[in-house]
């Protein structure tokens, strides 16, 4: 019994948005220019991004509405009654609605009936905790096909009005507060889904899943990117313990965060668990042909990829595939909308055989995610 | 680098990786990435890692003279490695008193709980023949120099407000640059030849990594 990837959509709101453009559109705070933004940006390398609000910070797209247009590009694609969906899968960082789970707003706008759904909620890697629980469901033969979608909006935590808000937060006493305003220049909006077959599509190229593993360090390093705390060591509140959301919220508790301080440890233990993968077996690095990292090869600190060609356990350079650059960094959603433009673009050739390892990282509290797909046809 | 020496590697970065990440739970170490992190922290921390920087250049000597002349060359590396840092003590002494501490109090420490095993356990194997395991020791020990320097000096500068001869110590072991990489791969293709040689140094690393924290989390906070 195998699973197979057999249809692919990706939804990007609105036009590309140039690295000059970014502050028009989630504005200047308080009407002064960040000092920080060009020096984040040149360090994250993205070129162009899309965001589901307009230069007035007003949101034209919600995240259901992306997530269900992702949906629907990769049912259209499908060679398959939707009526034969058992499963929707929906991941996302932070849905619409706090409650309740985001696959209940996606199915009713998909208009599938009375399926199985499942709302992941997490960060990057959330997408493939949706999928892993989809793969699984088709392997026990619960069903026979399953969506998994994965959709972010996280301009609107990154708009102006958010920080102007935020009157009595680290950023409003600091004058630069690299932590809060990091991933402000980092993150931008987008959905892509996967249709997941106990069988591959009759035409074209199918991508069998191979495996789906995770390994989770949260029992032993501190939390390092989050929406809900203030950021002051020491203070243990979250965002509910305020009296009052407006008082969370003038505090920095709604801000998102990242501890730019504690983020090598996401690739020291990405590195950890391939090299884990390796040892058990699973993973053989000279067969991989392509590799899908939710992250560039340039934030990985060229020692540790140096120690790894030491080890004979380096992935060449040559097989790295990634459309952050020019899609942006959409968080959870970055992995399915990176493999809906891998099987079109023609920067690549991909032939039947072909294995990729895709690689999703999660700093929210050090969640390393990695699946192996082989490329299959009918 | 041979086959062994390149499985070695791969076991010896995770034993490192592992060990970085749960250095994390110690707890004065935790408190450098809470952001709570005090002087008189670090007073406890330099105290508490006097003796075994003083054992160090012990095992270490006694490493180089169980080396037999088959082992000439990884004996020259290991008697330069005792020459240039048999004296590092001195260095933790003057950052003590630099941060505010009395030389007595440094003077007076004795090795904590996991200094004492992590001491037994080092001049057991350095008293061994030709104990090419002990790669593993350096392996840890060498790289925890050199996140001393990359991630905990500026750090403490940071949180505590004391200056750099706070922490003089910690930045001169930062020389882990890319030759000293490839002397150390050089060594372990030279001595890891084959499954036995791998085992017996990736066990040293993890037993060293395991004493190391112990050592961390056995912090002695009484001054006498």
């Amino acid at each position: 019994m195998s699973v197979y990837i057999t249809s692919t959509g990706a939804f990007l709101p609105g036009p590309p948005i140039s690295t000059g453009e970014v502050e028009g559109i989630l504005g200047m705070v308080n009407g002064q220019p960040s000092s920080l933004r060009v020096q984040i940006q040149q360090a994250n390398k993205i070129q162009t991004r899309h965001y589901a609000i307009d230069a007035q910070q007003q949101t034209t797209h919600s995240n259901t509405e992306m997530a269900s247009k992702a949906a629907e590009q990769c049912l259209d694609r499908a060679f398959l009654d939707r009526q034969s969906v058992g499963m929707l899968a929906v991941a996302s960082t932070q849905g619409d609605l706090p409650a309740p789970g985001m696959a209940s707003m996606v199915q009713a706008n998909l208009g599938l009936p009375a399926i199985e759904i499942l709302t992941t909620h997490g960060i990057c890697s959330s997408s493939m905790m949706a999928l892993k629980a989809a793969y699984n469901s088709l392997l026990v033969g619960d069903h026979d096909a399953a969506v998994v979608v994965s959709s972010e909006l996280s301009s609107r935590l990154l708009k102006k009005q958010r920080y102007e808000a935020a009157t009595e937060s680290t950023f409003a006493a600091k004058r630069i507060d690299f932590n809060t305003e990091f991933l402000r220049w980092m993150l931008s909006d987008g959905a892509g889904a996967l249709l997941l077959q106990s069988t591959p599509a009759p035409k074209g190229y199918s991508l069998r899943i191979d495996w789906v593993r995770g390994f989770s360090h949260a029992h032993a390093l501190p939390t390092c990117m989050s929406v809900g705390s203030a950021g002051h060591p020491g203070d243990e509140r979250t965002w509910q313990d305020y009296d009052s959301y407006a008082d969370a919220e003038r505090a920095g508790a709604l801000l998102l965060r990242q501890e730019v301080r504690l983020l090598d440890n996401i690739i020291r233990m990405g590195v950890d668990g391939y090299l884990r993968l390796v040892q058990e077996g699973v993973s053989e690095p000279a067969k991989i042909d392509h590799f899908l990292c939710h992250y560039s090869s340039h934030h990985f600190r060229s020692k540790i990829l140096e120690m790894l060609d030491a080890a004979g356990v380096g992935i060449p350079e040559d097989r790295w595939w990634t459309n952050l650059y020019t899609r942006g960094n959409t968080g959870a959603a970055s992995l399915f909308i990176m493999l809906d433009e891998f099987l079109r673009t023609d920067e690549v050739t991909i032939k039947e055989g072909d294995c990729i390892l895709c690689f999703v990282p999660e700093s929210g509290r050090f969640n390393t995610t990695y699946m192996q797909l082989t490329v299959v046809k009918h | 680098m041979n086959p062994h020496a390149q499985v070695c590697l791969q076991h010896l970065l995770r034993v490192w990786l592992g060990f970085e990440r749960d250095l994390s739970t110690v707890p004065l170490l935790r408190r450098l990435d809470l952001g709570t992190y005090t002087v008189e922290d670090h007073l406890c921390l330099l105290r508490n890692l006097r003796q075994q920087v003083i054992e160090g250049s012990r095992w270490i000597t006694r490493t180089a003279s169980s080396f037999d002349r088959n082992y000439a060359e990884i004996r020259s590396t290991v008697i330069a490695h005792a020459v240039d840092e048999h004296r590092d003590y001195e260095l933790l002494e003057k950052d003590y008193v630099a941060s505010g501490g009395q030389l007595e109090d440094i003077l007076g420490m004795e090795r904590n709980v996991g200094s004492e095993a992590l001491h037994g356990f080092l001049m057991y194997r350095a008293s061994r023949n030709n104990p090419v395991d002990l790669l593993g020791a350096m392996w840890i020990i060498e790289g925890l120099g050199e996140k001393m320097a990359r991630s905990w000096a500026e750090r403490i500068h940071e949180l505590t407000g004391l200056g750099e001869d706070s922490t003089r110590f910690m930045t001169y072991h930062g020389h882990n640059d890319g030759d000293h990489m490839q002397r150390f791969y050089r060594t372990l293709d030279d001595v890891c030849v084959d499954e036995e040689t791998t085992s017996a140094i990736v066990k040293t690393a993890q037993v060293v990594a395991r004493l190391y924290r112990l050592q961390l989390e056995e912090l002695n906070h009484d001054v006498e």
